[in-house]
């Protein structure tokens, strides 16, 4: 890791530090994660090769941060071996982008242009992993990093869900968020699939248009309410089997509300675009590859992507 | 989430048009230096030592009777580390170590329950694991841990689609002897400087011009128009590639007849194995011979720092 230097701390990732630094050699910035996967008796884990590998190869899209190169180092204290995953850096995320928009010396509106852009492009990252049999699984606004410069958005945090375990808690003991999480996995679902990605991707289209979060849940249990509150509370008849999962119960009965109401500034076909993404049964929402042809996307200049 | 060879992209097994596209971009990244390639063909020591650690690749693979994509991925990974970091000395235990290294992280890849116990069989060094996974590493960071091969299996299901063969047991026969030239090729170095479409390409035609001689011009013209290869000097690339394939093929007739008839006298086919025949190359799978052959037991390896630093300089 003397190849690096770091400048700065720049998250608590779902996995670990990260860190910003700077290669010695060449200047190039870069975001350092050390994961906290060690070495066992089988050496290098399999589940860590076979998803790092992963990894490298989902990191040729444009929109999916670059894994740059893995460091294999040694703790300098224990002498554990430890893997670094060295990504390129982006100066921002999407989180506080929306935030900047919302408070600070100048809160306005994200442009119905650049929201519809980084949607554009976040499906595009989505259906890409899909296509590779990726799920992410934890899609939010901070796993989302901008280069403002280009108006590109990446998808970062990715495909490590196995090898390094979906926490219920990161690794600082702070509560992982739980206002993106689709309601099959809120109630208990095993076997979930692509769609529970795009029901984030859906939260996060409404919170770039409303700049705030859809669905703030605070618990597992006021998460469902913040959801069923607008959606109205799923029915055997348009969810069949929900009354089945696991971690289902008596809930009171809400009607669905309109939809227009929770982003009054989207437009019709954006509006359509949203409730497809926010279907509560997982096999009638819509995938990225389909999102990336619904009319909403109609005005975009497509060819630049 | 298993690797398979077949599919490196997904484990959906649905084939996207966009994951063809990705494949034939990505399948550059894969490919081996053309300073490799030119050692193993100007130096007979860098040849030797290549051909004779494919050798204990295969004995390790036949030493718990792996399936033979493994093995396959072991030499991939091989030729890869080789190709970044150079062709070391032909000490036998280094060898021994990067072909032990290169099945284990294969089996890893490919989700095998294994032993490394198991794959050194009882003949010559036996490394203990923290050699191994010393080796793994150096090998991990020498492929950037692009560990996901793109080979010409990747390709078959692509082209074979181009063919609209809707019988099943043709189509079966095709993949089956394209599979089999594959794994043929793999030990010579003829078809090393070819991307992995290219040979896939040209396998399957090669395996359609003997089973299917009169659809073959018809398969041919499929291959030739499709978007990936209608450029010229991909066109060019593969009739290049598969007359190299073509001759392996009736190289690897004439051999394995040889083959089979040195068998039958000679006693020891594992010393025969080592004697750097050039039958050895193309007939694909090592066959195991008398153990008491040659059986050198050195047991743990004392002095394996100097050894990893050698390894490191190599």
């Amino acid at each position: 890791m003397e190849k690096y230097e770091k400048l700065e701390k720049v998250g608590e990732g779902t996995y670990g530090k990260v860190y910003k630094a700077k290669d010695k050699e060449t200047g190039q910035l870069v975001a350092l994660k050390k994961t906290r996967l060690e070495m066992d008796e089988e050496g290098v884990p399999p589940t860590a090769l076979r998803e790092v590998s992963l990894l490298q190869l989902l990191s040729q899209s444009l929109y999916v941060v670059r894994l740059l190169c893995v460091e294999h180092v040694h703790h300098h204290k224990s002498g554990k071996p430890l893997l670094y995953l060295v990504f390129e850096y982006l100066d921002t995320d999407l989180k506080k982008y929306i935030d900047s928009h919302r408070k600070g010396p100048n809160p306005r509106p994200l442009s119905s242009t650049l929201v519809q852009s980084f949607l554009f492009q976040l499906c595009k990252g989505v259906a890409h992993c899909h296509s590779h049999g990726v799920l992410h699984r934890d899609l939010k606004p901070q796993n989302l990093l901008l280069d403002q410069g280009k108006g590109v958005l990446k998808i970062a945090d990715l495909g490590l869900g196995r090898a390094f375990t979906v926490p219920l808690k990161s690794y600082t003991h702070e509560i992982v968020t739980l206002w993106y999480r689709a309601p099959e996995v809120l109630l208990g679902s095993t076997h979930y699939s692509t769609a529970v990605d795009m029901w984030s991707v859906g939260c996060i289209f409404a919170e770039m248009v409303r700049r705030q979060a859809l669905f703030p849940g605070d618990s597992e249990f006021q998460q469902l309410l913040h959801i069923f509150r607008l959606l109205g509370t799923p029915t055997e008849k348009q969810w069949p089997g929900v009354s089945s999962l696991r971690d289902w119960h008596v809930y009171p009965q809400w009607e669905p509300q309109n939809l227009t109401r929770a982003v009054p500034s989207l437009e019709p076909e954006g509006v359509d675009l949203l409730s497809k993404m926010l279907q509560y049964n997982p096999a009638d929402r819509i995938s990225a590859k389909a999102a990336l042809d619904h009319p909403y996307f109609d005005s975009l200049d497509k060819s630049q992507y | 989430m298993e690797f398979d060879l077949e599919n490196p992209l997904t484990h959906l097994h649905q084939l996207h048009s966009s994951d063809d596209a990705s494949l034939f971009l990505i399948e550059s990244d894969h490919m081996l230096s053309p300073t490799y390639l030119h050692t193993l063909h100007s130096s007979p020591s860098d040849f030797a030592v290549r051909r004779d650690t494919i050798s204990l690749i295969s004995q390790c693979c036949c030493n718990c009777n792996i399936d033979p994509h493994l093995s396959y991925l072991a030499v991939n990974y091989l030729d890869r580390f080789f190709s970044f970091q150079g062709v070391p000395q032909p000490k036998p235990w280094v060898l021994r170590l990067l072909a032990v290294s290169c099945v284990s992280l294969a089996a890893k890849m490919k989700q095998t329950e294994h032993n490394l116990f198991d794959f050194q069989g009882n003949e010559g060094f036996i490394f203990d694991p923290q050699t191994v996974h010393r080796m793994e590493v150096l090998i991990l960071g020498a492929l950037k841990w692009r560990m996901r091969s793109i080979t010409p299996f990747s390709f078959i299901p692509f082209f074979i689609s181009l063919f609209k063969l809707r019988d099943p047991p043709l189509l079966q026969a095709l993949k089956a002897r394209a599979t089999e030239i594959i794994f043929i090729a793999q030990n010579g170095i003829e078809l090393l400087e070819f991307k992995a479409s290219v040979i896939a390409a040209s396998a399957l035609l090669s395996a359609s011009h003997e089973l299917f001689p009169i659809q073959y011009p018809c398969f041919r013209k499929a291959i030739l128009n499709c978007s990936y290869i209608n450029k010229e000097e991909e066109e060019e690339m593969l009739v290049r590639c598969l007359k190299a394939v073509e001759e392996i093929v009736i190289n690897g007739y004439e051999r394995g007849m040889e083959m089979e008839e040195r068998s039958e006298t000679a006693g020891n086919v594992l010393d025969h194995h080592f004697s750097s025949s050039e039958s050895e190359n193309t007939s694909g799978i090592m066959k195991r011979g008398d153990k008491d052959g040659k059986k050198r037991k050195v047991g743990y390896c004392n002095n394996q720092r100097v050894q990893m630093t050698q390894i490191q300089q190599c």
